[in-house]
This record gives structure tokens, C-alpha cells and sequence, in this order.
């Protein structure tokens, strides 16, 4: 991964290094480029791809309108909150 | 951390990845620094059940991603849940297990670590990560302990659609060992730990078990699948921290776009930026097929290699870990941490149970936790 695609990531992930973060970041994605063709073994192209250990079980609760939390039990964390809603920067001018 | 910890019998530490009530929950993270948790985790809820009383919270590596806990965002000794508990200032811990910490901290302070087999316990309340790999396992002094604490919290939830459908599992600890094959891994025969696998060995020699080297070269190409997923899976869940709902927020932004930005890279240290980084990567359309894609057919040839292993040998013994002991400062390098998960990735990809005991792992087939339990109560001092 070069600066140019880095950038596009980050732009990606919502997410700004530092100079040295960024020095950093890439010769970790280069360090982890050379393990990468062990992937690459012929004998892995036969191989179904297993994407977990455990068959899964899709997970839904009954179709009722429950409220476990009340709004303001939720809003205590909130960073900024006010008359019941998050409180976020204008999105239109 | 250590402010929490008040010195109980059967008292229990919580990793800090494990969502409690009544006391913050931050992942070892900046982001979730004054974070408390809504609901706590079903472990959590059937420890209490049991009788055992939450001690308090144990520090972490941010988001458990780490070597030791290197990365924690406060002040924390590395490995903090096995020093407390070598130290006997809490009973046990429960402990989140992605990339092999805990397994490497009850190693380094001589503790007793399981990792059950995955399934087994509820991973609901546990901050998400790199959840196909991630489990909650049990540190305590001795084997019985953490068999009975595993007891405790295993067993079926409907929450978890991961979870076995067993209501409970019972741990025994007098499995024979007599007849039983113990392969020493040979490819992991490497670094300052190779003394601690012979002792194990000789003591389940002297158990009448038969102790041989077994190769199992696919240890590397999990390691190279483990980090590929967990980067994948970290990257997706690690999405949602953006300082609207919850956790930190920026002081200094404008417009949202300045919010997400300012409050996500402010919060987050540089492994898990990097790890976002190269999971984001492996996902893209360019690399997915000859990167994602490929980890998960690597992580089905890792189970196939181990089935076969596991025709020739009960018990996989290895080392957990690369050194006897570490500092913060040389594991700074964000290599580190995968460089040294060839030891634990193995056991990570496939779900399979691992067990630390007398400073060495022992890793078995699934739901063979008991045998592993077993060989860790009849081996201690």
C-alpha cells in the first residue's frame, strides 16, 4: 500500500494519522505483505471457504415492540445531548 | 483499574471488554473512557448467579487486540487479570481471548488460563471485535478453580447465535491421562519457553500419557489467516465508535464529517488504526479474493490439519508464547503482536480449546476442554 492508496483508506475509515502514524502504518501493511502469499498456495483453491467455526443460528427475538431502555437511559453517555436527541452539527447549510 | 479491585474470597475480576453495570466499561480504549454499559454480559449475569461477586474491572489492551495489554489507553501493568490473580488478589478473572493475551499473560505469571471451546460460553456483552475468534476464557490459580468458574458461565444462549445448544457443561478433572498421546508441536519448539514444554511433558510422561513430536506446519498459514480476519472483523465492528451516540467526541470540529474524523483518530491508538487500516484493505474489491477470501479457505485447511493432528494426539502441547518475560517498550512495534500469535493463532481460528498451564499450552480438539483441564489439575505442583 503506497501514501496514495493509504490516504483513500483513511478517507474510508474516517480516520487522519500523524506523520509518524503514517510512516508507521506502512511499513506495518509492508511487514504484513510478506506473509500474504502464503495465502496463495495452489492448495487452497479446492479449500470452500469456512467463514465460521460453529454452524451459526440467525439471532431474532419475537416481532414485539418492546422499549428495554428508556431515552434517557440511553442519552447518558451520550457526548452531547439535548431536548431528547443527540445533539450533531448542522448537516445542512 | 486497580481502584476497583477490593481483595474478596471468590471474588472475580472482569476484563474490561466484558460490558458490566455499575462501573465503566472501556475496552483499554480512549473512545469508551466514560462508558457505562446498559446491560451486562451473560457471563457476567451467571457468575453472579453462581455466587461469585464481581471484584471489579481489569485493564486491557485497546479492544484486546495487543500482545499483553501494551496498548491500554491507562495506566495498567501488562497482563493486569494474571498478576492480580498470581498475586491472589481476586480468586480468578474472566477474560475476553482474540488474539491470545490471556493465554500469554497466565503463561508469563504462571497461572491457570482456558479458553473454552468456542460456542460454549455467551459472547453476548463482550465488546466486538474480531468475533469469530473471540471467547470469553476463565485465569485462575488452579484447574479446579477455573473449572469451576467455566461451569458457572458455560452453556447455551439464545442471544449468542454462536452458542451451543448444551444448557450446561460440566468440567471433570480426573480424565485419566494413562494411554493418552501428547504431540509436541514441533514448529513451535522456538524461543525462551521450550524448557517449561519438556517439564510438561516429563510430568505427563510420568501420568503414563505417551509424549511425541508431531509437525504441524499449517501453525503459520493461521497466523497469516488469524491476522487477516481479525484486521476484516475489527475493521467492521471498530465502525461504530463514532462520537455521536456514545464514548468520546472531539472538541474540535466544524461540520459531522470533522466529528467523525476528529473524535475517531483522537481516541484510537495506532494498532487499532492500523488494524482497521489493513482489515479495510483486505476487504476491498481489489484484495478480497486473493486476501479475505483466501483466509477463510486457509482457516478450513488450518481445521483439517488439526483433525488430522488430533488422530495422532489427544493433547497439542506447545509454548504460548516467545519470551519469559516482556517490556512495554519492545513490544511497541506493531509487528509484535503477530509475530507472536503463531503460538496462539492456531487455537484462535478454529475455535479449538486451549489451556495454560505450568507457563506452556495445551490445546485440544473441540470440547475436549475437560481433558485439557484435566492435564493442567493432575500436572500442578
Amino acid at each position: 500500500m503506497d501514501r496514495t492508496a493509504l490516504a483513500s483508506a483513511l478517507e474510508l475509515n474516517q480516520l487522519r494519522l500523524t506523520e509518524s502514524e503514517t510512516e508507521a502504518v506502512l511499513a506495518f501493511f509492508a511487514d504484513m505483505a510478506k506473509d500474504e502469499p502464503a495465502l496463495l498456495i495452489k492448495e487452497l483453491d479446492e479449500i470452500e471457504p469456512m467463514i465460521h467455526v460453529v454452524d451459526l443460528v440467525n439471532v431474532l427475538r419475537e416481532d414485539e415492540a418492546s422499549q428495554p431502555f428508556t431515552r434517557e437511559e440511553l442519552q447518558k453517555g451520550a457526548p452531547e445531548a439535548s431536548d431528547g436527541c443527540w445533539q450533531v452539527p448542522r448537516l445542512l447549510e | 483499574m486497580d481502584a476497583y479491585i477490593t481483595k474478596l474470597d471468590g471474588a472475580v475480576a472482569v476484563d474490561d471488554t466484558i460490558l458490566t453495570t455499575g462501573c465503566p466499561t472501556t475496552a483499554g480504549s480512549r473512545m469508551l473512557e466514560n462508558f457505562t454499559s446498559l446491560f451486562e454480559a451473560t457471563a457476567v449475569t451467571k457468575m453472579k448467579a453462581a455466587g461469585y461477586t464481581l471484584a471489579g474491572k481489569t485493564a486491557v489492551g485497546e479492544f484486546g487486540l495487543d500482545t499483553l495489554g501494551e496498548t491500554c489507553f491507562f495506566d495498567a501493568p501488562l497482563g493486569a487479570a494474571a498478576k492480580i490473580v498470581s498475586e491472589g488478589e481476586v480468586m480468578a478473572a474472566l477474560n475476553v481471548d482474540l488474539n491470545g493475551a490471556p493465554r500469554r499473560a497466565a503463561a508469563l505469571y504462571g497461572v491457570t488460563f482456558i479458553k473454552p471451546t468456542y460456542g460454549t460460553v455467551s459472547r453476548v456483552g463482550v465488546v466486538p471485535c474480531a468475533c469469530s475468534g473471540e471467547q470469553i476464557g476463565v485465569t485462575a490459580k488452579s484447574a479446579k478453580e477455573a473449572a469451576s468458574l467455566l461451569a458457572a458461565i458455560a452453556g447455551h444462549d439464545p442471544g449468542d447465535g454462536t452458542s451451543f445448544s448444551a444448557g450446561k457443561y460440566e468440567y471433570a478433572l480426573d480424565i485419566p491421562l494413562a494411554g493418552k498421546r501428547v504431540g509436541i508441536i514441533r514448529e513451535l519448539m522456538t524461543g525462551e519457553n521450550t524448557g517449561k514444554v519438556e517439564t510438561m511433558a516429563a510430568k505427563l510422561r510420568a501420568l503414563g500419557a505417551e509424549v511425541t513430536d508431531i509437525s504441524l506446519p499449517e501453525v503459520s498459514l493461521a497466523k497469516t489467516a488469524w491476522q487477516v480476519l481479525l484486521a476484516a472483523e475489527t475493521c467492521n465492528n471498530l465502525s461504530r465508535y463514532d462520537g455521536v451516540k456514545f464514548g468520546y467526541r472531539t472538541e474540535e470540529y466544524k461540520n459531522i464529517e470533522e466529528l467523525y474524523v476528529g473524535s475517531r483518530s483522537e481516541s484510537m491508538g495506532l494498532l487499532a488504526k492500523a488494524v482497521i487500516l489493513y482489515g479495510s484493505d483486505v476487504l476491498s474489491k481489489g484484495r478480497y479474493d486473493d486476501c479475505y477470501d483466501r483466509a477463510l479457505r486457509a482457516r478450513r485447511r488450518v481445521r483439517e490439519a488439526l483433525a488430522g493432528a488430533f488422530g495422532e494426539a489427544d493433547i497439542l502441547l506447545s509454548p504460548a508464547c516467545l519470551k519469559a518475560a516482556y517490556t512495554k517498550e519492545e513490544l511497541k512495534p506493531l509487528l509484535s503482536v503477530y509475530e507472536e500469535s503463531v503460538y496462539t493463532a492456531f487455537a484462535s481460528v478454529t475455535g479449538v480449546p486451549a489451556v495454560i498451564s505450568g507457563g506452556v499450552q495445551m490445546v485440544s480438539d473441540t470440547l475436549n476442554d475437560a481433558l485439557l483441564l484435566s492435564a493442567a489439575a493432575q500436572t500442578e505442583v
